[in-house]
């Protein structure tokens, strides 16, 4: 099969999943209310903006309160991520339509790579109004730094769709399909978000990056991008049957 | 066609003698660890050192056990026969009960010794994703009734745990290393002093917890293939209802 083909057969695949969603708005909405009522909550449980800075000691030394709003922010965009993912073929289980879809004369890592795409669209959405709501809630500063917010969001979501979109793909073909993703899916995410986490606490501060811990961090991501796009791809031949 | 072996087969014999070996050497290694091997120093817990001869091959053998599940699910994914799919499902729930023994024991150690019950260093963090990664394996495999489905997704999720586990390793063994709370681990096995009789007797202990590993594997299996058989007896039953009829 030639590249070209590949890649315009996932691409219509991807506009045919962006235009069902437009059409019955059955994943985004669920996922960005969810975003919005943990945000919400997290807003009314953590201490007012003023105090979110002071700093107060633990043991081995003084922490800010600021410091655990990154962990928050990656820990809403997983759930409200799983939410959506779990979702992935239940398009075309509802309506019957998955022997069609595996019809579709295309590589299955086209396929893989086709939800991949369109549950990459639904979490960068989620993203997209989460990060604005999470700095106006927490009073966070980004300033300079906000592209490396970007970059990370971009290499943390590149991960996150790869295992979720493989492990959703499986999860749909169990009795209890809600129920089984995040059980697999989270021990498999450790990585991803302790990298977020890391690369994302300082500049909630207003600090600058570390430049050795960053190359570490990246690193993570980007090891775990790689290795789990190419399991994707290669396994998703036999996750659909 | 396959046929139900008789209780007094050469396999079920082969079963029962490794299940006495691995009993017999268990015996022996326990009493290697009370009588033989001498008690540690107290920065290593003294008495409570022992736990070591427990801990150390329970982990090994759950690393064995885990290497099993991604061959053999690597090797049903190739040739889709029963026999990869049982042995991987098999070596995974004895993986698991492995794994949880290293947890038990790791703690009761730490407690006293480190002062905590807990600490998030990489080896700690990145055995209890491997715990929770099987144990979503298993839960995969008893939510999914295609017994052909489940062995083939379950056999994707054996695949990527074990890819997963490396990486999970080194992000802690980063991330502690960058931000050093409380007191510093040394690897167990590093500064471990073990003597001679001590040496001697965790190298009983994990043979005979390799023994028992073994002796548990074929046990499973077997019950594995007694289920199929009975699957297919019921399967039969269920198809030709009229042709047995029930004798009155």
């Amino acid at each position: 099969m030639n590249e070209a083909g590949w890649l315009h057969k996932s691409a219509l695949l991807v506009r045919k999943d962006l235009r069902v969603e437009a059409r019955g708005r059955d994943t985004l909405p669920p996922m960005l209310a969810f975003a919005f009522a943990v945000t919400l909550l997290l807003a009314f449980t953590l201490p007012g903006s003023t105090r979110l800075a002071a700093p107060v000691s633990v043991p081995g030394g003084t922490v800010a309160v600021v410091d655990v709003v990154s962990g928050f922010l990656w820990i809403t965009v997983l759930f409200a991520g799983l939410i959506g993912f779990a979702r992935t073929f239940e398009v075309e289980r509802e309506e019957g339509a998955i022997d069609s879809l595996l019809l579709v004369p295309l590589d299955r890592s086209g396929l893989f790579a086709a939800k991949a795409v369109a549950n990459l669209a639904y979490i960068a959405a989620v993203q997209g109004v989460l990060l604005p709501t999470f700095a106006l809630f927490f009073a966070l500063d980004l300033g300079a730094s906000w592209f490396v917010l970007v970059l990370v969001t971009i290499l943390v979501d590149l991960g996150f769709v790869a295992v979720g979109t493989l492990f959703a793909s499986l999860a749909a073909q169990t009795r209890s399909r809600e129920l089984i993703l995040p059980i697999l899916a989270l021990p498999a995410l450790v990585p991803v978000f302790i990298a977020a986490v890391e690369l994302t606490s300082d500049l909630f501060v207003g600090g600058g990056l570390d430049a050795v811990a960053t190359r570490g961090w990246f690193g993570v991501l980007i090891a775990f991008d790689v290795v789990f796009m190419t399991i994707g791809a290669l396994a998703f031949e036999f996750a659909i049957d | 066609m396959s046929t139900s072996p008789p209780a007094s087969s050469p396999q079920s014999k082969a079963v029962a003698y490794l299940g006495t070996a691995a009993w017999v050497s268990v015996a022996i290694a326990v009493v290697m660890m009370f009588v033989v091997a001498r008690e540690a120093t107290d920065a290593m817990g003294g008495q409570l050192q022992r736990i070591f001869y427990v801990h150390v091959p329970s982990a090994w053998l759950a690393y064995l056990a885990f290497a099993i599940v991604f061959i053999c699910s690597i090797a049903y994914l190739r040739t889709n026969a029963r026999r990869w799919d049982l042995l991987a499902h098999s070596a995974a729930e004895i993986g698991v009960v492995f794994t949880t023994l290293v947890l038990i024991t790791g703690p009761i150690w730490a407690r006293p010794v480190w002062g905590t019950w807990w600490q998030w260093d990489a080896r700690l963090t990145s055995t209890l994703v491997l715990w929770l990664t099987y144990v979503g394996y298993l839960f995969l495999r008893g939510l999914s009734s295609d017994p052909s489905r489940t062995g083939r997704l379950a056999a994707i999720v054996g695949i990527v745990g074990f890819f997963d586990v490396p990486i999970v390793h080194y992000s802690v063994n980063w991330w502690r290393t960058l931000h050093p709370l409380g007191p510093t681990i040394a690897d167990p096995t590093r500064d471990s002093g073990l003597g001679g009789p001590e040496l001697i007797t965790f190298f009983i202990s994990l043979s005979a917890f390799t023994l028992l590993f073994a002796w548990l594997l074929a046990l499973r299996v077997r019950l594995g293939h007694l289920e199929d058989q009975a699957a297919e007896v019921e399967a039969w039953e269920d198809a030709a209802p009229a042709a047995a009829p029930a004798p009155t």
